[in-house]
Parts: structure tokens; C-alpha cells; sequence
């Protein structure tokens, strides 16, 4: 180990400045000359086939490039359309105004099909299919039931397709359980996907090869994909991405799948290929909203206990509304909430079923979460109504049963492990950490005690999230330079995002060098300069790709040192290196300055930099308990969350909301950039608060929620977070010691917001987004709008 | 005449100090011609509905989201963007306290969220927390930073009170 300087400590954000200065380039600030813009011409219909397209008279206006279908480019766009938004043409031409006119001037034929617009509707028997011949609703592909359990070791040998993800027997834990609490239809509204720069890109030919700049969390397997979606070889692709304005996963870009909303990649590299000529593809606010990625679920829990409180049994049954198309991935995180994990410590028997389900909205995809927010929701939920059943507190049955370090993991990777152990927990830390806070032992207080108009409510939740990929198929490369002058830099394709990934890495090549952070420098800025780097996704990046860069820092220190040892006349191994050059361990006096070291260069010759160089493949070794390979540690991102707040009996509506978020993070490697992270619990109380929901017109598939005013954002009156970090040493699984700490902060709010909420009103509402008119109904005041059922 | 020569009108736009002599189409918002025409690209437009704040600017001094006004109407006013606030490399006192507090993650709302943030200080030189959250209302960060951002408007009410005292 070495010693630590930078780390641990708040230092500036790596490249802070260009952010504040307005001097950082996102890709619409990529301005070219002679640029081309576009504009697309989206679906009015949930449900549609085109039948003919005219744009003879779009191509006739003067200006008009190039009018895009799906008879000129059917790698692009097709004839059948799925959801409200989706792609039908677009207008490429010297200027906006002009491609919007011409975009009025296509004349489209469309043979209305029938449509589903909601999760409930779309799971019925008969409800009309999104995609022809194919039902709406899909069993998880990869589910399993462990079994054959090693009574030493606990880990799960062997693993049997089933229809469930299970182990243990559900029937025998309930049947022997003392209480068995169940709560149905608990329903996660769809929600949009956060995100502040709106999706885009522009595409430049150069003579030689397409540069596309955008904004990415992955910047060369989207590379990869999206030259072979064009057709084009990948040496003829640059992907450039030195800033991202926020993505909270909604952003990734898939061009080869159809149904997910990366069109503007297509559109632009389809269009300057064809043109030859800079074409900007952007998406408008509404664009944003019609076309981004969503999520919304509906669960149904039940949990078998002991007398003692102690939880035993779990049966979960989740469906996650996945649009027309989407990523089928996120509603299997869902079971990181269950006694598969989050309950792993004392459950003995667990079910679960997740269903994916489609209808004609745009599609879902994983997002800060991943499928964890809506878990949590659903099962937290209930652990809070399971407390008040059984007259027990909150805190105490979550601390009695959450996980804890060492528990088996058997619900994270089935397809890559049976089951593993969970590296580092200290759950029971935040919930005390955050009880403390709070002074919940005193200030908790029964629903049935509170009789004033303006009530006050307290509420918790606690989560695990996946976090570090560590399956096969997971990795990260890293270049560490070091340069005559002894500066040094990191090239590295890891995406800052906000999650201050630059900032973090940077810190840890400055502490392997031991030399100062200001010395430190980073190469990020496209996919030519870089080798590939890790998506940044599951808050995987200080994990990951902090093992690569920790590894090519080593690498780049050995070369230097060795080249110090040879002018020196000492062994590479009795030698430091820190600022000033290279020294003797021993022996201060006896040092070499690292142009020295470097020796005679020129033009014509001599070395000119050192390079270290470093791929992390998961699973690592330090990952391996004993050193056994079949015996993993995985890590995971997890804390606990208390919010409080206060609910108008009359009015129904919730003011002066107070979240208190902790996690443990092993190690804060940058206590502000933790802190940053934590704040981030602001997107549940969004999704559970601010009447967040995209509500659709049910007779035409239109989203009546299209922009920022009608679907809002919390701004900084909204609420208060206050950030506890945790650091609790221990963590076998990383360099560092540090663990995730990045989109957890947002899955266990809604849970945490609900019960705070029955703790008010004393009244459960099941349904998000917790709105006045659904406060007031629950508590009598108002009468049910009539739906039909 | 040409569909352009209809359509544009010459205005002068006076930003961050210069003037500019542009043609400009009357629907043009401000933030357009700040982007394509000024070369001022810290302005970002991220809603185009005034709902976000991304592309706030000062003009006379006041914050407005300068998608949400027209270029032509902005003759003879005066204009600041982001650009504007660091002076020969010099970094302004809220920029500083932006980076010490870690005002910015991803830095998407930074430079809205700075300009308002000066229009505050100049008129209250020693805000509230509440007055801070009142400014600040109409400025969205998504990456939900906004402890640190106002730490970071505190922390600049104090260089800067400093900085007067210095002069």
C-alpha cells in the first residue's frame, strides 16, 4: 500500500474550472461551419403502420438537403410505429426554420392499429400486442432456483431453470412462519429519466473519417455499435465525448437496437456519410420527454416472520412496464430488495417472479437504479407495514434483518455466479447514523397520535444496489503517463458524467506516484486518444476502473523506477519516488531528478514518456475469499434513508421534506464528490412529490406531460438532503477499500417518502406520485375520481 | 429579395462589453444568437420554456433565461453571459467558490445557476439561506448538487464582501 495524500481528501474537481467558466464544450457547443440541422418527424399514433410517405414537396424547398425514411434509409427508420414519438422522417437542411417547414410538408398515410397505453391493461388476457404475434408480457429470461447449499461455506452449488428466481421452500416458510404480511398492486408510476443536456449529436466527415461528438457514459462500445449500425468500419469512427450534462444511465446510447432512443446517431452518421457535410442532431425538451427512457412497476410482496420479528420467508411478484422495446435488464434488479439480498441475513425461503411487460409508450431502460428504486419501493413498503402489524419499530426490524458483510448474495449475477458473499454491508451503521439524525427514538411518533391539521410524518428505507459488475465480461483499461518534467497524466475513456470520475481517478494516480494532484492531468476527450474504458453504470467506475487506473499508475511507477535504478546503480525495489524525482529509500540525499531518469532525448530520439498501462478484468483476485475462485465477494452500494415531513390534513399537500441519506462507502475517496452523490436522493422525492408521472391521454397515446413545467424537477426549494457519509473499513474487494457510492442514493426514496407519508396520515397510498387530490381521497376528504376498471 | 434579406433585421447586440452587428431573424431568442452568432456558448439550452434556468444571462443586471426573450428586443441593453465573469484568465469570486464548494458535477446548470447567483449578490450582499433558495428557485440541477451550490453562494457573498473591503 502507499501512502495517501490526495485521497481522502476534498480537492478541487479535476476539471472544474472549464465547467464553471462556460469554457467546457458539450457537444451543441461544438458549433462547425456550414453545419446542417435536423429535424424529426415523430408518430402522432401509439400505434401505426405508414401505408405511403410522400416528401416530394419537403425535398423541393430550397435548403433542403435530404428528407430520411425508411425507403432511403431502412437502417434508420421503419414502417411500423410503436408509441406516440416514435421515428417516422427526418429533415436535414441548411437551417432550422427550413427543416422545420419542410418537416410540414411531408405527407404521411397511416393505417391506425390498436394500442395499450398501461401496465395493468397490457398484462389482461386479449389486450391488444405491441409487437404482432408476440405477447405484451414476458417472463425474465434468466431465471433461477439455487439449490444443493454447502453447509460450510453457504453458497449455493447448483442452479436449475426455473420460473422463479428462488431458493429454500416458499410453501414450507409460510406455512411455519408466525405472521405473514402481504400488500398487492403497489405501483411505481412511469417516469422519465433524468437528465439535463438533452440527447444529441453532431456528426463531421473530415476526409477521412466520421467524428461524432456527443455526450456518453461509454464512450468506445458505443463507438463500436454505432459504426456497425452505419455500416462503416470502426476505424473510420472517432467519438468524442469530453463532457456529459448529466446522465443518470437514461443517456446510454444502443444505435443497434431499434427501440431505444439513440435515433440521433443514426440520423446525423447516416446523414454526413450521405452528405459529406456537418449535420447536427438534436433533441428538443419535448423530443426528451416523448422518446426518453422511462420506468414504472407494479410489485406485490408478501414476507413470512417469526414472533420475534426475525424474516424468514419472501414471495415478490414484479412487473416493470418496459414500453415498446427497451432494456429487459433493469426489472431483475428488482430482487437485489428481497431476502435474495437486502434480507439476505435471515431468509430462508425466497420467490421471486419478474415479469417485463410492453405497451405503446416509449421504451424503458435502466436508469439511476437500475431496477433497485422499484424493488425497494415495493418491498420496503411492506416491511413497514409489516412493522406496524406486528407493533415493532421500523429501525429495529431493518437492522434485525438486513444484510450484513459476509451474508450470500444469491440474487445480483445468476447468470455469472450461483451465489456469492457480499463483500461489505453496514446497513445497521446508517440506520443508527441516520436514527441519530433524526432522533427517531424520541421523535418517532404512532400515526394514531397525531390529531393536529398539519401533521408531521418520519419514514425510513434501506436498499442494496449492485455495484462493481464483477461477472466475466466486465473490465477497464487505463494509461498512465509520466513525463520528463514529472507531470503526469491519466488517458483513460472513463466518463465524467458529474459523478466526478476524473476528479477521483486523477486522485489515485497522484497517490501511487506520490506525487501532488495539481501534477496530475487527464486525457479524456474521444475514443482515438483513449483505450476503452468501462460503461458508467451500477456506480461501477471508482470500483472498476479504479483497479485499472490504480494498475497502470503502478505500472508507469515501476518503468520509472527502473529507469532510475539503472542511473543510479540501485535496485529499483530500495527506491521511492515522489515530487522532486527519484531517491534512494534510505538515503534522501542520494536522488535523481526525473529528466535525468529519462536521460538524453531529442528529436531524433530518447525517451520522451513513460507509459504504464493496466486491464482490469473482473472478477479480480482480491475479490476471491481465501484465494478460492469459486468463493466471491461482490460489492454492493447500500445505506439507509430517513425522511421527514410534514403533510396539510386539509389541502394534501407535503411540505418542508427533509432527507437524510446514509451510506456506507467503505472509503470516501473524495468526501464532497460522496457528499455530491448522496444529494442525489432529490430523483425519488421528484418521482414520489412533484406529481411525477407520465400521464398519457388514453384515447390518443398522447404524453400530456411533455416539458418541465408540467413534469417537474426539484429545484432548491423542494427539499433538504442532508448527506451522512459512512466510511467503514473493510471492503476486501478494492484497492482502496472503497465501495459505490453514486445512483443508490435514489432507491430506497420513494419507500422511505411512502412511509413517511402513512406515518402523517396514518393511511397507505400505494400509488406514486403521492399527489393532493390521492392524500385527501385516502384520508375521506375527497371523493374517488371514478375510473374505469 | 431573398428569403434571408425578408426575413433578418441588423441589430446591434452589446455583450460582455462588445458589440456586435448582427443580422438576426425576429424569432431568433436570445440564447440562438448567443450560441450561433456571439460564439457564447456557456448560455445552455436545455428546455427552451424558461423552466430550467441552463440559459440564464444577466441583461441590465437582472437573471433572465435568455431562451425566453427575443434577440431583437435586446438592442441598447446590456448583456453579460458566463463568459463575461472571468476577467483576463482570472477566475470571478463565485466561479472560485463554485470549485471550492463543488458547485458544479456534471456543470450543465453551472453557468445559469452562477449568473443568477451574481444578480443575488449584487442586490443582497449578505443573503439568507432562504433568500438563496428563493434566487436560485428557478434554476434546475438535475444532478441535485444544490447543498454544495448554496454553500458555494454563501461562500462567495464572503469573497466577495472581503474583496470590497480590500479595494
Amino acid at each position: 500500500m502507499f501512502k495517501t495524500n490526495a485521497l481522502g481528501k476534498a480537492v478541487r474537481q479535476k476539471d472544474g474550472r472549464p465547467r464553471v467558466t462556460g469554457e467546457a464544450k458539450f457537444y451543441a457547443d461544438v458549433i462547425l461551419p456550414n453545419m446542417l440541422q435536423t429535424r424529426i418527424l415523430r408518430s402522432p399514433y401509439p400505434a401505426a403502420d405508414i401505408v405511403s410517405i410522400d416528401t416530394s414537396e419537403a425535398e423541393a424547398l430550397e435548403g433542403v438537403r435530404l428528407v430520411m425514411t425508411y425507403k432511403n434509409f431502412p437502417k434508420a427508420f421503419r414502417d411500423t410505429l410503436y408509441y406516440v414519438g416514435d421515428l417516422v422522417a427526418a429533415v436535414i437542411a441548411d437551417d432550422a426554420t427550413i427543416a422545420e417547414e419542410a418537416r410540414e410538408l411531408i405527407k404521411v398515410e397511416y393505417t391506425r392499429k390498436k394500442f395499450v397505453l398501461s401496465l395493468e391493461e397490457a398484462i389482461k388476457p386479449g389486450s391488444p400486442q405491441v409487437f404482432d404475434g408476440v405477447e405484451n408480457c414476458h417472463d425474465w429470461e434468466f431465471h433461477y432456483t439455487m439449490s444443493d447449499r454447502d453447509p460450510e461455506t453457504r453458497l449455493f452449488k447448483t442452479k436449475t431453470q426455473t420460473e422463479y428466481n428462488a431458493f429454500g421452500d416458499i410453501e414450507k416458510g409460510f406455512a411455519e412462519a408466525d405472521v405473514i404480511v402481504e400488500q398487492k398492486d403497489i405501483k411505481y408510476a412511469y417516469c422519465k429519466s433524468p437528465a439535463m443536456e438533452p440527447r444529441g449529436c453532431t456528426a463531421n466527415f473530415d476526409g477521412n473519417k466520421l467524428n461524432v461528438y456527443t455526450h456518453s457514459q461509454g464512450l468506445h462500445d458505443e463507438k463500436l455499435c454505432l459504426a456497425q449500425a452505419l455500416g462503416i468500419d470502426a476505424r473510420m469512427l472517432n467519438y468524442i465525448s469530453p463532457y456529459t450534462g448529466s446522465s443518470f444511465g437514461g443517456k446510454n446510447a444502443f444505435p443497434l437496437d431499434r427501440n431505444i432512443a439513440s435515433h440521433y446517431l443514426m440520423i446525423a452518421g447516416l446523414a454526413t456519410l450521405e452528405l459529406k457535410k456537418p449535420v447536427h442532431c438534436g433533441y428538443s425538451r419535448e423530443e426528451e420527454m416523448l422518446c426518453g427512457w422511462s420506468r414504472g412497476t407494479i410489485g406485490d410482496v408478501k414476507i413470512g416472520f417469526k414472533k420475534d420479528g426475525t424474516l424468514t420467508t419472501m414471495d415478490f411478484f414484479h412487473w416493470q412496464e418496459a414500453g415498446s422495446g427497451g432494456d429487459k435488464y433493469p426489472p431483475k434488479n428488482a430482487i437485489l430488495a428481497t431476502g435474495s439480498v437486502l434480507y439476505s441475513r435471515n431468509c430462508e425461503h425466497q420467490r421471486s417472479r419478474i415479469r417485463y411487460v410492453h405497451t405503446n409508450r416509449f421504451c424503458c431502460g435502466g436508469w439511476q437504479g437500475y431496477g433497485v428504486p422499484e424493488g425497494t419501493y415495493a418491498v420496503e413498503t411492506t416491511m413497514d407495514i409489516a412493522a406496524e402489524q406486528m407493533g415493532m419499530d421500523p429501525v429495529e426490524i431493518r437492522k434485525m434483518n438486513c444484510m450484513r458483510a459476509g451474508d450470500v448474495d444469491s440474487g445480483w449475477d445468476p447468470l455469472s455466479y450461483k451465489s456469492c458473499y457480499i463483500s461489505s454491508s453496514g446497513i445497521r451503521d446508517c440506520l443508527d447514523a441516520g436514527a441519530k439524525h433524526v432522533d427517531w427514538k424520541n421523535k418517532w411518533q404512532h400515526p394514531s397520535k397525531k390529531t393536529d391539521r398539519v401533521r408531521s410524518g418520519m419514514g425510513v428505507a434501506i436498499f442494496a444496489m449492485a455495484a462493481g459488475r464483477p461477472g466475466p465480461g466486465n473490465s477497464s483499461e487505463a494509461m498512465v503517463k509520466i513525463y520528463p518534467d514529472g507531470s503526469a497524466a491519466l488517458v483513460s475513456a472513463i466518463a465524467d458524467i458529474g459523478q466526478g470520475q476524473h476528479t477521483v481517478q486523477t486522485q489515485i494516480v497522484a497517490d501511487v506516484l506520490n506525487i501532488p494532484y495539481e501534477k496530475v492531468g487527464i486525457v479524456c476527450h474521444d475514443t482515438d486518444s483513449t483505450p476503452f474504458a468501462t460503461l458508467v453504470a451500477g456506480s461501477c467506475a471508482t470500483w472498476i476502473q479504479g483497479w485499472a487506473t490504480y494498475g497502470a499508475a503502478m505500472d508507469a511507477k515501476r518503468q520509472i523506477l527502473d529507469l532510475a535504478a539503472d542511473k543510479l546503480n540501485v535496485p529499483a525495489d530500495e527506491l521511492t519516488m515522489d515530487e522532486h524525482g527519484i531517491h534512494v529509500t534510505d538515503d534522501k540525499d542520494k536522488q535523481i531528478t526525473f529528466s535525468d531518469a529519462f536521460g538524453v532525448r531529442g528529436h531524433y530520439g530518447g525517451t520522451h514518456e513513460v507509459i504504464g498501462y493496466h486491464v482490469h478484468n473482473s472478477p479480480h483476485s482480491s475479490g476471491h475469499k481465501d484465494g478460492k475462485k469459486d468463493e466471491i465477494y461482490i460489492p454492493k452500494e447500500k445505506g439507509a434513508q430517513f425522511i421527514t415531513l410534514d403533510v396539510d390534513t386539509e389541502t394534501g399537500i407535503i411540505s418542508n421534506v427533509h432527507v437524510i441519506m446514509a451510506q456506507n462507502v467503505g472509503k470516501a475517496l473524495n468526501p464532497k464528490i460522496v457528499e455530491g452523490q448522496l444529494l442525489g436522493s432529490r430523483h425519488g422525492v421528484e418521482n414520489a412529490l412533484l406529481a411525477n408521472d407520465c400521464i398519457v391521454d388514453k384515447r390518443n397515446g398522447w404524453l400530456m406531460t411533455p416539458n418541465w413545467v408540467d413534469y417537474r424537477h426539484t429545484t432548491a426549494l423542494d427539499c433538504d438532503v442532508t448527506p451522512l457519509v459512512i466510511e467503514k473499513p473493510g471492503d476486501p474487494s478494492h484497492p482502496l477499500g472503497a465501495t459505490a457510492c453514486g445512483e443508490g442514493a435514489a432507491c430506497p426514496t420513494l419507500a422511505a417518502f411512502s412511509n413517511a407519508l402513512f406515518n402523517a396520515i396514518g393511511v397507505r397510498i400505494l400509488e406514486t406520485p403521492f399527489t393532493p387530490e390521492k392524500i385527501l381521497t385516502a384520508l375521506g376528504k375527497i371523493q374517488a375520481r371514478g375510473r374505469k376498471k | 429579395m431573398t428569403r434571408d434579406e425578408q426575413l433578418t433585421r441588423l441589430i446591434r447586440l452589446t455583450v460582455n462589453g462588445k458589440t456586435h452587428s448582427l443580422p438576426v431573424e425576429p424569432h431568433w431568442t436570445l440564447s440562438k444568437v448567443l450560441r450561433n452568432d456571439c460564439g457564447h456558448t456557456g448560455p445552455k439550452e436545455a428546455c427552451d420554456e424558461g423552466a430550467c434556468g441552463a440559459c440564464t444571462v444577466l441583461i441590465n443586471g437582472v437573471a433572465t433565461p435568455s431562451c425566453m426573450v427575443l434577440a431583437v428586443e435586446q438592442e441598447g441593453k446590456d448583456i453579460e453571459t458566463i463568459e463575461g465573469l472571468s476577467r483576463d484568465g482570472k477566475t470571478h469570486p463565485i466561479q472560485e467558490a463554485w470549485l471550492e464548494e463543488y458547485g458544479a458535477q456534471c456543470g450543465f446548470c453551472s453557468p445559469g445557476m452562477i449568473m443568477t447567483t451574481k444578480e443575488l449578490l449584487t442586490k443582497n450582499p449578505n443573503p439568507t439561506t432562504d433568500e438563496i433558495k428563493e434566487a436560485l428557485g428557478g434554476n434546475i440541477c438535475i444532478c441535485s448538487n444544490y447543498e454544495h451550490i448554496i454553500n458555494a453562494v454563501r461562500s462567495a457573498a464572503r469573497k466577495m464582501a472581503k474583496e470590497q473591503t480590500n479595494v
